[in-house]
Formats: structure tokens, sequence, C-alpha cells
């Protein structure tokens, strides 16, 4: 199984009433780990159903192919159903790349750094 | 200085006899040596054969990202776009073409800052044989679909956007062996690799170096 970690902890000082969440990901997303790592991001959101937000920190993220692309858009439609957010920080260029060429940029904004992602969720 | 008279230690200079009459030296006409053309260099053809598992990807991910930096004259953003390119080729092989326990067949061709090409071929004992005009009928609904309206299904990425919009030529083959033949080619433009993304608050935007 290639290597991944993914981390999750609570936004310091989210806004009353928002619930912001940290998604730390490190290592490579690929068809031998995502399913079983997707369990855990499923699991907060059935634990917040309502006003959730989610900082996908890909600073360590090396590679993520279709299929944790599919999860992120899904992940992505569920919350902001829910009035919740979805945005990225601090992805490399490759990662951008492939966000950019499937469309996904288009629906969730990317932040050059985690500091720019938490004031955009903040606000 | 003594003359040197050994001719073996110096065949152009003639030897010199004091009182001698002087021998008339022949200059040679300077040779100008034709440089030969260039050899057109053979494309480098690489051929890996994997068994039917994800779990053997990842090491193909990470040759292909060396092998397009090192050998093929494509940019480093291309390495990660083919990279990305073979992972979904060789995924939906192991997924839908080939039956557990047997092999796929992938071939890289890399002519030297030109073009690189990507073969894929499963078994067709997969859990999902489509022939090469299904293939075809397939990719060209997807294509149209994502064209169309902004796509917000779980799958069905791979073909259409990273590998259709990242290569010049996708081509499905009805093989021999009786498998799916994916090929796809990439012509080298400079002028594409001065495309990147950029880290800026419009994620849409693209900056050109």
């Amino acid at each position: 199984m290639t290597q991944v970690q993914i981390t999750i902890e609570d936004m310091a000082g989210a806004p009353a009433g928002k619930t912001v969440k940290i998604v730390h990901v490190v290592g490579q997303l690929d068809e031998t780990n995502v399913d079983e790592e997707a369990k855990n991001i499923y699991q907060v959101l059935e634990a917040v159903p309502q006003g959730l937000s989610l900082i996908f920190d890909f600073s360590g993220l090396e590679y993520m192919n279709s299929k944790s692309i599919g999860y992120l858009t899904d992940w992505y439609s569920k919350i902001s159903g829910t009035g919740g957010q979805v945005v990225i920080a601090a992805a490399r260029d490759n990662i951008l790349d492939i966000l950019q060429v499937v469309g996904l940029t288009q629906l969730i904004n990317s932040y050059a750094t985690l500091e720019e992602a938490k004031l955009a969720v903040s606000q | 200085m003594e003359p040197n008279l050994d001719p073996n230690q110096n065949p152009v200079a003639p030897a010199s006899v004091p009182g001698a009459a002087p021998v008339p030296q022949v200059v040679p006409e300077p040779q100008v040596e034709e440089t030969p053309e260039p050899a057109p260099q053979k494309p480098t053809e690489i051929k890996i054969v994997i068994p039917t598992h994800a779990y053997f990807i990842s090491g193909i991910r990470d040759f292909v990202v060396n092998l397009t930096k090192n050998l093929t004259g494509f940019s480093e953003q291309w390495a990660y776009r083919f990279q990305a390119v073979v992972d979904e080729l060789c995924n939906n092989a192991i997924e839908h073409g080939s039956r557990p326990g047997e092999m796929i067949h992938l071939t890289l061709i890399s002519d030297k800052n030109k073009s690189l090409e990507v073969l894929v071929e499963d078994t067709g004992t997969g859990k999902e044989k489509h022939s090469a005009a299904q293939m075809q009928a397939l990719l060209n609904d997807r294509k149209q679909m994502m064209a169309t309206q902004q796509y917000l299904g779980f799958r069905g990425r791979g073909l259409p956007k990273i590998v259709g919009e990242w290569t010049d030529e996708l081509v499905f083959e009805d093989a021999e062996s009786g498998g799916l033949r994916v090929r796809v080619k990439k012509y080298l433009r400079k002028e594409e690799d001065k495309v990147s993304s950029a880290k800026t608050n419009d994620p849409t935007h693209l900056v050109l170096k």
C-alpha cells in the first residue's frame, strides 16, 4: 500500500456556529489507499452534519489520482450543500495542475498558504 | 640541437643531412574531414510487464517521472502529467481489463525532444471487457458530458480529462491477444512547457512564465 498519512484537527478560532477542520495530507493518494483513507473524512461529515468547513492542507501531498479527486468532489458537494466550505491550501504545482485539468479548481478555491486558507474560511 | 633523423619519430618532418642538397618538402594538402551528419537517434523503447495489482503502480509512477525528466526532453511539469496519464491507464487496465493474477503490458517509447508514446495493454479477461469501439464511444460520451456541464460525479475523469487533455493522440485498439490496447502520444512543443499552474487566489488563472 502506498504511504499516506491523514491527520485531522480543529481550527482554533473558528467563527461562532462554524466547525472548521484542517485535514493534513502527507504522501500519495492512489488506488491502494484512497478508499480506506476516505472513510475518515466521511466520519467527520457524519459527526458534523451542519456548519462544517474543511481546509485540505496539501503541502505534503505528492500525488493524487482521479479516484481521490472524485472523493474530493463528493465532499465538496456534501459540505457545500449544508452551507459549509471546502478549500485547498498550499498544494504543490503538480497537484494544482491535475485539479485544474479536471475542472475542480473552478469549484474549490485554492490558497497558497494554510494561513490564507484559514483566513478565507473564517470570513 | 641534433636533427631528428629517425623518420619514425616524426614522419611528417623530412630527415636533413648537413651539406646535402635541400630536399624539397612536400606539404600535404590539408585534409578537410567531412563531419558526418549525426545519425537520427533511434527512439528508446521500454517494456514493462506488471502483475494485475495496484500495489505495483506507485513504482511505475516514480519510474515515469524520472524517465520523462531525464530521457525525453519534456519538462518537469510534463513529467508529472505523464505520471498521472500512465497511472490512470494502468489502473483502468487493472480494474477493468485483466483478471487478478494476470499481467498488463506497459510500453514507453521516447523519441527524444520529439514525442513520448505510451501503450497499455490488458488481457481482456477482467470484470469489464470492452472493445476498442466501445471504449471510443464511452470516451466520446464522457467528453461531451463534461464539456457541457460542471461534472460532479464520483468517477470517470481519468480518461477524458487527465489522459485526453494531456495527450495529442488517444487511440483504442483491439489487441491480437484478445485484450484492449490503449495508445497515447504526446508531441513535445516548447511553448506548452511555459504554461504552469499558478498559486494565486484565482485558482483558474494561468501564468505564462
